[in-house]
C-alpha cells in the first residue's frame, strides 16, 4: 500500500495510519510519567520540579503559501504556540527549520521571515534557535516548528478529561482557514471575502486561565476541523457531545459557500481557533471572557457533554444528525 | 407403541396446539403437546395405525397460519402413562436452536363475522382476535410466544375468555391475544389535552371526525397511522404542509368492494391485498380516480392501497371509501408508538388522537408490495413478514450477523440456512432511527435465540452509522467485521432469493453505494462465475457535482453530464430554469472545472434524475429516488417504438450520449414523453447489449436485475423482454426487497459465498 492524500488529510485515515504505523514502532515515547506520544494530544509533558515542560512539534507546507488573512509563516507560528496554548501552557520559545526548494524567491522568502517575526511578536514568543536546508527534492517550502511552554505540575489541560455536563465552547467562526485556502489554491476570484482566521490563540487561553475559569479538556480544530476534534475529545473522554446546529458560530459567506459546493464546514480546518469543555458553572463568565477579546469575539457555547450516548450528535431542524469523524474528502451516501 | 415428536417450524401462536389436542382426541391418543419456544413436542401413547393417522393429520390438516420445517420422530420407550391426551403450558429452557415469533397476522372471517354480529359479546369491539389473527411479532417481548411474554400481560383474562383460553375445542385456546370488552384493551379520543370521548363513543366519534376533514392519529396494532379522508384537498394538503411531506405519494386503506372504483386490481394483486399480511400493494390508477380523490393524494400513476387489517380499521369504514394512512413518522425518523410520544411528536400534525392502552413491543410499518414484470416484488418488507424467516439452499454452521447498508435499512441475522430479516428501519444517518437499528437488532438475536454471534458484515462505506455499529459490535462480540460492497450485496442478495448460484451476468443498479474503487458505483454490471463475482461493465463515470448536494438536486447533475457533451454551453442552457442565481452558477463552473467535490459515480439513478430535472418534472428530490420515480408515468404516456442506439465502448454504456440525445430532443420540441421513454429504453437496451455479450463471451445462460433501479418496470420489463427475444433464462426478486432493504439478505449470501 502506498501512502495517499488521505492519510495526511486529519480524521480517520490519518489517525490509522499514525496507529500502526508509527505508534506501534517507537518504544519510548515519554519521560517522567508526563503525557507522551501515545496519548497523541496536542503536546507532550515532561515532569521537572513543580513544574512541566510542554513541548510540541509541526510541519507545515500549504498551498499557496500566501493566502488571504495570512501566509505559511504566520502558520508556522502560530500553529506550534496554538498547541502549546491548548495544553493550558504558557508558550517560550520556537525553533525554526527550513527546508527550502531550489529556486525559491528571495523576496518569497524575506516576506514569510517577516511574518514569522511579527506572529512572535503577537505571541510574544521568542525563535530561539534554527535550521536551514536547500532541497531539489520538494515542491515547495517546507518549515517546521518545535514549540516549548511551561505549566505547573499537573495542571496540563488534556483532550481526554471533558466532564459530563461540560460546556461546550468555540472560540468564534470555523472553517475560514480550510475553505479560504481552497478557495485560493483553486484561484476562486470571485467577491466574497472570506479569510483565513490563522492567528495565535495563547493570549486569548491565558486570558480565561487567569480568571480562575475550570476547563477541563481544550483542543485547538485544526485539520478534520471542528468534527475531528469534538469526536477525538468525546472519543478519548469516553463521554458523549451533544451540539446544535443553530449555535455553531459560522460566518454567512463561509456558509453560502459551503452551501454551493456542498462541503460540511464541521470538517473543514481552522488555525485560529479552540474548543474548550467547560464546567457548566464557569461557561458564560468564559464566553463573556473570550468575546472581549477580538479573537473571541464570535465566541459560542455550542453545545454540552452527556452520558446519554456516545460519539457526537448534533441537533438539527430535521432531527439529530450523528457528526461523523472526518475521513478526508466527503464520500456521497445519500440515495 | 410410545412415541415423541418434536416438530419446527411456525408452530407457536397460529392455533398448532389445539390442532394437535384435535386430531389426538380423533385418533384415540393419549399423551401430550408441549409447547419448547422453538419447537412442539407431542408424546403419544396408542396403537401403531393410530399414530399414523395421526401424522397424516397432522402434515395435511394443519392450520392456515402454521407450517412445518421439520418433523422429528423418536421412538421411546418411556414408561409413563397418560388417561387423556393434554396440552402442557411453555416450558421455559434454554433453548439453544432457533424459534420463530410469527409475523402479524390479520383479523380472520369469523372474527370479523363476529365484530359486525350484534349479539356477539365482541361486537364493534375493536381488538378481537383469536387464534387464527391478530397481533403476534409486534406485541411479543420474548420467547417462548405466551401471554405472559407479551404485551397482553397487562390485561389478565375475565372469566368469559378464561373459559375459551382453555378449551381446547375452541377457537381461541390459547390464543395469546384474545381479550374481549371486559379484560381487554380499550380506545380512548383525545384532542392532544383531554380524552374527549372513550370505547366505543371514540371510534364513532372518530369517524365523525375523519369525515368532517381532520387529521387523525391513530395508533393500531403495530404502528401509528396518520388518517384523513381522501376526496378533499384540504386535510390531504394540511397533512402534507405538516408532515414537510410535498410530494411523496401516500398509501391509502379501503375495503375490497370500494378499489375497482378507482384503482385497476386484476386477480393476483386481489389475492395478495387479501392475504393474512395485508400490505399496501401499488396499483394503477383508474380513469375514475379523479372522482373519488384529492390529486394531492398521489402525483403518479399508481396509487398504493391496503386493506383493514384489525377490527380497529374496520370500524373506521362508515360513508368514506378510501382514507390516506400513512406512516406516523417525520421524515427519516421511525414512527411513533407510544401514547406519550405519540402526543408530544404529533401536537401540530394530528388534530385528534385515536389511542388505545395496549402497548406495541416492536413497531412495524406496513409493507409494500408491486407487480413488475408479473411478479411481486417487496418495496418494503415489514409488517405481516417480519420476522419470519427466508430460507435459502446454503450451507452454513454460523450465526452471521449483517447490518444493512444506511437507508431504507434493515438487519438480518443468518442461523444454518435460515434468514431472518428484521422489520423496516429506514434512514440510520438519523441518530433515533440509527437508535431503532441497534433495537432492532437486539430484539431479533433475542427472539431467534441468538447467544453466540461468528461473525458481522457491513457495507464498504467507511462513513455508514451502520459500518460503525458493525465496528462497534465486532469489539463487544470479539468476532471479525467481513465488508460485501453495496451493489455485489444486491446481487448475491438476487441470487439467495432465487436459490440459484451457478453463472449469471447481474445488472445491480441503484442510486448510490461504495464501490472497491472508491467510486460512487451505481449502474454495475457483474458477472458470477465460478462463484466468484466481478465487475465487468457499468455506466460511464460522471461528476457528482457537490457531492450530496447532486441528489438533492438533479438539476447538478444535469449540469454536470450536459457540460461534458457541450461545454460553457450548459451554463447558458440552465438559466432557462430560473433555479440557480448567476453567482451560483459562477461557483457550480469554478467547482466543476476544479473538480472541487465532485466525486465520480457510475450511478443509474443520477442519469435518471438528470432526465428528469431536464424535463421540468422535478428540481429537488424530497423523498428517496422522487426524480426517476416521477419520470416513469411520464414515460408511460408515451405509446409507440423509438429508435435507440446505445453507444458502448469496452463494456461501458455511454450517458453522456443519452443526456446530450435527450436535450437535443428536449430543444427540438419532443414531447416530455417521448424524451423520457428514450432515456428509459436507451439504459435498459444499452445495458443489456452489454449483459448480452458478456454472457455470450463466457456462455452463459442466465441474466438477472437487482437494485432499486429495478422496480422501475419500464427498464426491468424491457430487460427481460429482451432476455425473453435472445432466449436467456431471467432472474428478479421475489421474497427479498430489490432495493436497499434487501442489502442485509445479501450481505449475509455474500459472507457465505465468500466464507474466508
Ligand atoms: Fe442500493
Ligand atoms: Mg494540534
Ligand atoms: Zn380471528
Ligand atoms: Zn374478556
Amino acid at each position: 500500500m502506498k501512502i495517499t492524500r488521505m492519510h495526511g488529510a486529519g480524521g480517520k485515515v490519518m489517525q490509522e495510519l499514525i496507529k500502526d504505523v508509527i505508534l506501534k514502532n517507537l518504544e519510548i515515547t515519554s519521560v517522567n510519567g508526563g503525557i507522551g506520544l501515545e496519548s497523541l494530544d496536542d503536546s507532550a509533558t515532561i515532569p521537572l520540579g513543580d513544574k512541566e515542560i510542554v513541548f510540541t512539534v509541526d510541519g507545515h507546507t500549504v498551498k499557496p503559501i500566501f493566502f488571504p488573512g495570512g501566509d505559511i509563516g504566520r502558520l508556522a507560528v502560530s500553529g506550534t504556540v496554538n498547541d502549546l496554548a491548548v495544553m493550558g501552557a504558557k508558550p517560550l520559545a520556537l525553533s525554526l527549520s527550513l527546508i527550502i526548494p531550489e529556486g525559491f524567491k528571495l523576496e518569497d522568502l524575506e516576506r514569510i521571515i517577516k511574518s514569522i517575526n511579527e506572529t512572535s511578536k503577537e505571541a510574544e514568543v521568542a525563535i530561539i534557535t534554527g535550521d536551514t536546508k536547500v532541497s531539489d527534492g520538494v515542491d515547495d517550502i517546507i518549515i517546521s516548528t518545535s514549540g516549548i511552554g511551561i505549566v505547573d505540575r499537573g495542571k496540563a489541560i488534556r483532550d481526554c478529561n471533558v466532564q459530563e455536563g461540560d460546556a461546550i465552547i468555540v472560540s468564534g467562526n470555523i472553517g475560514e482557514h480550510g475553505l479560504s485556502i481552497l478557495l485560493s489554491r483553486e484561484g476562486f476570484d470571485f467577491d466574497v471575502n472570506i479569510k483565513s482566521d490563522v492567528a495565535p490563540i495563547n493570549k486569548l487561553i491565558e486570558k480565561v486561565l487567569e480568571e480562575g475559569i475550570q476547563i477541563n479538556a481544550m483542543k485547538d480544530p485544526t485539520r478534520g476541523g471542528l468534527a475531528d476534534a469534538l469526536n477525538e475529545m468525546a472519543e478519548k473522554s469516553n463521554i458523549g457531545i451533544t451540539i446544535f446546529e443553530d449555535k455553531i458560530p459560522i460566518s454567512d459567506e463561509v456558509q453560502s459557500i459551503c452551501d454551493i459546493l456542498g462541503l460540511d464546514p464541521l470538517t473543514i480546518a481552522n488555525e485560529g481557533k479552540v474548543v474548550m469543555a467547560v464546567k457548566k458553572e464557569d461557561a458564560e463568565r468564559c464566553l463573556e471572557i473570550l468575546r472581549e477579546h477580538p479573537l473571541g469575539k464570535n465566541a459560542e457555547i455550542i453545545g454540552y457533554a452527556t452520558k446519554e450516548h456516545k460519539g457526537v450528535i448534533m441537533e438539527t431542524i430535521v432531527g439529530r444528525r450523528i457528526v461523523d469523524m472526518p475521513i478526508g474528502d466527503p464520500i456521497p451516501r445519500v440515495c | 407403541m410410545k412415541i415423541k415428536i418434536k416438530v419446527k417450524g411456525i408452530v407457536q401462536g397460529v392455533g398448532f396446539r389445539p390442532f394437535v389436542y384435535r386430531i389426538a382426541k380423533k385418533n384415540n391418543l393419549k399423551g401430550y403437546v408441549k409447547n419448547m419456544g422453538n419447537y412442539v413436542e407431542i408424546y403419544l401413547d396408542g396403537k401403531k395405525e393410530d399414530i399414523d393417522n395421526f401424522i397424516k393429520d397432522l402434515k395435511n390438516k394443519k392450520p392456515p397460519l402454521s407450517r412445518i420445517d421439520s418433523l422429528e420422530i423418536i421412538e421411546c420407550n418411556d414408561i409413563i402413562n397418560f388417561n387423556d391426551f393434554y396440552i402442557i403450558e411453555s416450558e421455559n429452557s434454554n433453548f439453544e436452536e432457533e424459534g420463530t415469533i410469527p409475523a402479524d397476522v390479520s383479523i380472520c372471517e369469523e372474527c370479523l363475522k363476529e365484530l359486525f354480529d350484534k349479539n356477539d359479546r365482541r361486537y364493534r369491539y375493536p381488538f378481537i382476535a383469536c387464534t387464527n389473527c391478530g397481533p403476534r411479532f409486534t406485541i411479543v417481548e420474548k420467547l417462548p410466544y405466551d401471554r405472559e411474554n407479551t404485551s397482553m400481560r397487562d390485561f389478565p383474562l375475565c372469566e368469559g375468555c378464561l373459559k375459551e383460553y382453555k378449551n381446547p375445542l375452541d377457537r381461541r385456546f390459547h390464543a395469546q391475544a384474545t381479550c374481549c370488552p371486559i379484560c381487554g384493551p380499550k380506545v380512548f379520543l383525545s384532542d392532544g389535552k383531554n380524552i374527549i370521548a372513550e370505547k366505543d363513543d371514540a371510534i364513532k366519534e372518530a369517524v365523525k371526525l375523519l369525515e368532517e376533514g381532520n387529521i387523525l392519529a391513530i395508533k393500531g396494532i403495530g404502528g401509528t397511522h396518520l388518517c384523513c379522508k381522501v376526496s378533499e384537498d384540504e386535510p390531504v394538503l394540511n397533512l402534507r404542509k405538516r408532515l414537510n411531506r410535498p410530494t411523496q405519494p401516500f398509501a391509502v386503506m379501503s375495503k375490497i368492494e370500494y378499489i375497482n372504483l378507482f384503482a385497476e386490481v386484476d386477480e393476483t394483486e386481489k389475492e395478495v391485498l387479501l392475504s393474512p399480511s395485508r400490505p399496501i400493494v401499488v396499483l394503477r390508477k383508474n380513469q375514475n380516480y379523479d372522482k373519488y380523490f384529492s390529486e394531492y393524494v398521489s402525483n403518479l400513476d399508481t396509487i398504493g392501497v391496503m386493506l383493514p387489517y384489525s377490527g380497529l380499521h374496520y370500524l373506521l369504514f362508515d360513508k368514506e371509501i378510501a382514507y390516506v394512512m400513512t406512516s406516523a413518522n417525520l421524515p427519516g425518523l421511525p414512527m411513533v408508538k407510544d401514547n406519550d410520544e405519540i402526543l408530544e411528536k404529533l401536537d401540530g400534525i394530528a388534530d385528534y388522537f385515536l389511542l388505545h392502552n395496549r402497548r406495541i413491543v416492536n413497531r412495524c410499518d406496513d409493507s409494500v408490495i408491486k407487480k413488475v414484470a408479473n411478479r411481486f416484488v417487496f418495496l418494503r418488507r415489514s409488517r405481516g413478514y417480519a420476522p419470519e424467516p427466508i430460507e435459502v439452499n446454503v450451507n452454513n454452521d454460523k450465526n452471521i450477523l449483517c447490518v444493512g447498508p444506511e437507508l431504507n435499512s434493515t438487519a438480518c441475522i443468518v442461523k444454518r440456512n435460515k434468514f431472518y430479516l428484521t422489520q423496516y428501519i429506514g434512514n440510520t444517518s438519523k441518530y433515533e432511527t440509527f437508535c431503532y437499528l441497534k433495537d432492532a437488532i437486539d430484539n431479533i438475536l433475542k427472539l431467534t435465540n441468538t447467544k453466540k454471534i461468528d461473525v458481522i458484515v457491513c457495507d464498504l462505506h467507511p462513513q455508514y452509522n451502520s459500518t460503525k455499529l458493525a465496528e462497534e459490535l465486532s469489539e463487544k462480540f470479539g468476532v471479525e467485521i467481513f465488508r460485501v460492497q453495496h451493489h455485489f450485496a444486491h446481487a448475491y442478495s438476487l441470487l439467495g432469493d432465487n436459490n440459484y448460484f451457478d453463472d449469471a451476468v447481474i445488472l445491480s443498479l441503484d442510486g448510490v453505494g461504495y464501490g472497491l474503487d472508491g467510486n460512487i458505483w451505481g449502474g454495475e454490471i457483474l458477472l458470477f462465475k465460478d462463484g466468484k463475482l466481478k465487475r465487468v461493465g457499468h455506466l460511464e463515470e460522471q461528476y457528482q457535482l457537490g457531492g450530496d448536494l447532486a441528489t438533492k438536486y438533479p438539476l447538478r447533475m444535469l449540469l454536470s453530464i450536459l457540460y461534458k457533451a457541450i461545454g460553457d454551453e450548459a451554463f447558458n442552457f440552465i438559466k432557462r430554469y430560473n433555479f440557480f442565481s448567476e453567482k451560483e452558477l459562477n461557483i457550480l463552473k469554478f467547482q466543476l472545472e476544479k473538480k472541487i467535490n465532485c466525486p465520480l459515480t457510475t450511478s443509474t439513478g443520477r442519469v435518471l434524475d438528470a432526465v428528469s430535472s431536464l424535463l421540468g418534472v422535478c428540481f429537488v428530490k424530497t423523498y428517496d429516488g422522487e426524480p426517476s420515480i416521477r419520470l416513469e408515468p411520464i414515460a408511460n404516456k408515451f405509446k409507440g417504438n423509438i429508435e435507440v442506439e446505445p453507444k458502448i465502448k469496452n463494456n461501458i454504456l455511454n450517458t453522456t450520449e443519452l443526456i446530450y440525445n435527450a436535450y437535443e430532443m428536449f430543444i427540438y420540441g419532443d414531447s416530455l414523453s417521448k424524451i423520457a421513454h428514450y432515456a428509459h429504453i436507451y439504459i435498459a437496451d444499452g445495458l443489456f447489449n452489454i449483459v448480452k455479450k458478456i454472457a455470450d463471451k463466457y456462455g452463459i445462460e442466465t441474466i438477472g436485475i437487482t437494485g432499486g433501479v429495478s422496480y422501475n418496470k419500464i427498464i426491468t420489463e424491457r430487460i427481460l423482454n429482451n432476455a425473453n427475444k435472445e432466449n436467456l433464462n431471467f432472474i428478479y426478486h421475489k421474497r427479498v426487497p430489490n432495493g436497499d432493504g434487501g442489502i442485509s439478505f445479501g450481505q449475509g449470501i455474500g459472507y457465505i459465498i465468500n466464507e474466508p
